[in-house]
């Protein structure tokens, strides 16, 4: 850590230090400079999010998230970057580039938290982290097995038990008529012991079934209090959210106003509606960030007019 | 049917997908439950459905409630006479005592 705000940025063996820093001749990856700032918090966690923005119903996914080695270029392991941490704005705005996909309402959250935005939920929202993370959820039991092995039983206990029945009436036949029945009669036995073992099988496999029924409704309860306090978060968040977005979005709207090459003067551009970089950079500018934005967008003259404009540490790529 | 339960919002969102995709397999849904139909196809979106969500997705099968075989004609006397009893804060314990309807203990100790 140096001085507020200076960056130190170490490549190819060379070193350059300052609030702007500029790479962009050595044709960097710019996830890839991302990367390098938050390193050792989240090196998997990519900065492109743009699969993000359709996946309300169904969030985490691993989808998302490519591995790590195609993020990180060989020929330029050498980077490295000492900067202050990055917040959870970065992950929405670290790296700004025209392929990015932005989540604006969500950056605008996180940039209103950036300068110590507060809301009424927060509390809330501490204690249901709280439950959540107190809340155990027993693994689920193995039920297919126990499935697999009740599955047939009947039908193998019907089995035997016609064929007992099949046997009795000839042994009974048999000696009505006065014929030797002594290898029916063994026949018989045989079966009767059979049926009895698969009488026993099936007893014991729905035994077991059941056992892992009553651990599988167990967990089933965990996971339903924990989905319930899930739900009640995300709704708490959708308030929060909704709370911090209304007291930033006309920052926000005379930002994107004012970003270069951004909207066209006198468009009625609806400000969530703009390209995600003209959005990005206005979100950057209303935020506080401590780490290097890394931009790869040609809206400014100079790393230093971007970082002047920004308010931010910036690296150009 | 098939009695599909779902215990995380993923695999809720999981279901809420399958159920816009494939109608047919829909009989209803319910929030984080459905019924899907009594077909093959049915039961491979709901195993698949198992498959990516482990044990935050529960099957059941279902079948018809036909109370003409499954329940003594007392039973069903016995629900619709304490439904159309006069005194509407009558518990059912009171309702029968001393009736030839059947005692709540009774009733829960006989399984269908």
């Amino acid at each position: 850590m140096t001085e507020s705000g200076a960056v130190t940025v170490r490549v190819d063996g060379e070193r350059q230090t300052g609030r702007a820093v500029d790479l962009r001749a050595k044709s960097l990856e710019p996830a890839m400079v991302a990367a390098a700032v938050r390193e050792e918090s989240a090196a998997l966690d990519g900065p492109d999010r743009s699969g993000y923005e359709s996946s309300e119903a169904e969030p985490t996914g691993t989808a998302f998230e490519s591995p790590a080695t195609e993020r990180i270029d060989p020929d330029h392991s050498s980077l490295s970057i000492d900067c202050r941490a990055p917040g959870t704005v970065y992950d929405h705005v670290g790296c700004i580039e025209p392929s990015m996909g932005l989540r604006v309402r969500t950056a605008l959250a996180a940039a209103a938290r950036s300068r110590g935005g507060e809301t009424p939920h927060d509390q809330d929202l501490e204690r249901i982290a709280g439950e959540l993370a107190d809340l155990t959820v027993p693994a689920p039991p193995d039920l297919q097995g126990p499935r697999e092995r009740v599955a047939g039983t009947d039908a193998a206990v019907d089995r035997i038990r016609e064929r007992v029945a099949a046997l009795r009436g000839r042994v009974q036949a048999g000696r009505d008529a006065g014929r030797d029945v002594s290898d029916l009669e063994a026949e018989l036995a045989q079966a009767t012991r059979e049926l009895s073992e698969r009488e026993t099988e099936r007893a014991a496999a729905r035994e077991a079934l059941e056992r892992a029924e009553r651990l599988a409704r167990e967990s089933r309860d965990a996971r339903e209090r924990r989905r319930r306090l899930e739900d009640r978060r995300a709704n708490l968040q959708r308030s929060a959210r909704a709370h911090l977005l209304e007291r930033i979005s006309d920052e926000f709207e005379h930002a994107v106003d004012l970003v270069p090459g951004g909207v066209d003067e006198g468009a009625p551009e609806d400000p969530f509606a703009v390209d995600a970089v003209t959005a990005a950079l206005a979100v950057g500018r209303v935020a506080r960030v401590d780490a290097p934005l890394v931009l790869a967008c040609e809206r400014f003259e100079t790393p230093e007019s971007a970082a002047g404009w920004l308010d931010a540490p910036v690296i150009a790529v | 049917m098939l009695l599909v339960v779902t215990y995380s919002r993923a695999a809720r969102g999981t279901l809420r997908n399958v159920c816009r995709t494939h109608e047919a397999v829909v009989v209803r849904r319910f929030g984080r439950v459905a019924l899907f139909a009594e077909t093959e196809f049915a039961a491979f979106q709901a195993l698949r459905l198992r498959e990516k969500h482990g044990g935050d997705v529960q099957i059941e099968r279902t079948r018809p409630f036909n109370e003409f075989e499954a329940v003594d004609r007392s039973v069903r006397e016995a629900a619709a006479a304490y439904e159309s009893r006069d005194q509407p804060a009558l518990p059912y314990s009171a309702f029968a005592d001393g009736t030839d309807h059947p005692d709540p203990d009774q009733l829960r100790n006989s399984e269908l």
